[in-house]
């Protein structure tokens, strides 16, 4: 069989159907060359539809082909979703976000995988086609199948883009991460955060943490916590322990200890709490 | 998989070339077209000594399925000396004592290529973000940063473009 490199989705769609589940998508291959390579790929990275940012029927549409430099520097997503931004420029390093996609960083389904946390935490939903032409759309946590796996069959499904609601009046959003060094490091926890003021108290919430569980983890209890309070120092005081007591988490002799990643889902919710607060009312920036 | 036909453009010049598009651009550009500035390191991503340019973007070699590369362009260290001499970023390498092994060197200069030809004039941390990939085991990195700094003002004063 062979390596394709397709300019239509239609092509795409024919090629996984012709091969009856012997082939699979591939974007940047990053991830995937490192595995044992499918007998057969069909590369998306060329096909325009899935490759650019834009802004359609209010929301911002991100195509699952858009590299991590792409998205890091496009001025939509800094603007609106600034989360995702932060998030992408966190990925590897400068030669794996030149070719490495955010479609990838969702369907590779690491536990922390950077870009899927901030997606997350902006509540991204995506879209995807099957062999049959069928279209659905799901939101990017229940792709998650178990660690590293996802629930998106690449041999039968493409996912085509990531629909984010943008971040307007009152909204800010953060991504933080913490990590053995700046570069080249997986984080031992990343979280990110999205929330709506309004009259300096929170009307909306969305803190995400990873790795928790197989995918990132929304933190449902401390998002209710906060609902209807200012993001002041006090506030900022009990998400922290909040976060860090509603996580159970697994520690890592390469990364850190349980007990330390516990105590960073914390420290790192309540900081893009923090953050993502002071982007949604610039006036108290800096409190 | 079965080997295919891939013609690419390398450092200016068609390349037609019958391989598994499953190997890698790193092999294929070592083993196959005999260009050894690029590096063999991890062979994973992580130390960037096997840098290219594919499209004017730097990227891992090693991470790059060969078939990915048809149509592209893909830029080498090669590439960068015209005429016998030196591109101005590797004479700031060897003024500055950037080069201690030297293993690392060609994908730190491909990178501060790939840098300069964006961003021809970069602030320090922009040149410390643009060589994050690319890991120096002599731990030279205050000389690499110097040269780069250095290169771009060379540039700048010689009104040269980066090519």
């Amino acid at each position: 069989m062979s390596y394709l490199t397709v300019s239509t989705l239609e092509e795409a769609l024919t090629s996984l159907s012709d091969s009856s589940g012997k082939a699979r998508v591939v974007a940047g291959a990053t991830d995937l060359f490192l595995q044992d390579l499918p007998h057969s790929l069909v590369d998306l990275s060329a096909l325009p539809e899935i490759t650019v940012v834009e802004e359609k029927d209010g929301l911002i549409s991100i195509g699952a082909a858009v590299t991590h430099t792409a998205a890091a520097s496009s001025s939509l997503i800094l603007a609106r979703a600034r989360a995702l931004a932060e998030g992408c420029s966190a990925v590897g390093s400068p030669q794996i976000r030149n070719i490495g996609t955010i479609g990838g960083n969702v369907i590779n389904a690491a536990p922390a995988a950077d870009a899927a946390v901030a997606l997350i935490s902006l509540g991204a939903e995506a879209v995807l086609i099957d062999v049959n032409r069928e279209t659905r759309q799901e939101a990017v946590e229940n792709l998650y199948w178990t660690y590293n796996r996802s629930l998106v069959d690449s041999s039968k499904e493409i996912l085509l883009r990531l629909l984010v609601k943008p971040c307007l009046g009152g909204e800010g959003s953060a991504f933080t991460r913490f990590a053995v060094r700046r570069a080249l490091a997986l984080p031992m926890v990343n979280a990110a955060a999205r929330v709506k003021l309004e009259n300096g108290l929170v009307k909306k919430v969305r803190l995400v943490a990873a790795p928790v569980r197989p995918a990132p983890t929304r933190l449902i209890q401390t998002e209710e916590l906060v609902i209807n309070q200012p993001v002041d120092k006090d506030t900022l005081k009990r998400v922290e322990v909040s976060a860090a007591g509603e996580v159970e988490v697994r520690g890592s002799q390469l990364r850190c200890s349980a007990r330390y990643r516990q105590h960073l889902v914390g420290v790192l919710i309540a900081r893009a709490l923090k953050i993502a607060a002071d982007r949604a009312d610039p006036g108290k920036a800096g409190d | 998989m079965k080997k295919q036909v891939i013609i690419f453009q390398l450092n200016d010049e068609p390349v037609e070339i019958y391989v598994d598009p499953a190997e890698s651009l790193l092999t294929v550009l070592r083993d196959r077209l005999g260009l050894y500035g690029t590096k063999a390191g991890c062979s994973k991503g992580e130390c960037g000594a096997c840098t290219v340019l594919l499209d004017d973007r730097a990227v891992n070699s090693c991470l790059v399925p060969v078939g990915k590369v048809q149509g592209c362009k893909v830029e080498t260290i090669e590439n960068l000396s015209r005429g016998g001499k030196v591109h101005p970023i590797q004479e700031e390498f060897v003024d500055k004592g950037a080069v201690q092994c030297g293993f690392c060197t060609p994908g730190m200069v491909l990178s501060a290529y790939a840098l300069l030809k964006e961003n021809p004039q970069p602030a320090r941390d922009q040149i410390k973000m643009a060589i994050s990939g690319n890991l120096c085991r002599c731990s030279g990195y205050k000389q690499i940063e110097e040269a780069i700094l250095s290169a771009a003002k060379k540039l700048a004063r010689q009104g040269n473009s980066i090519t």
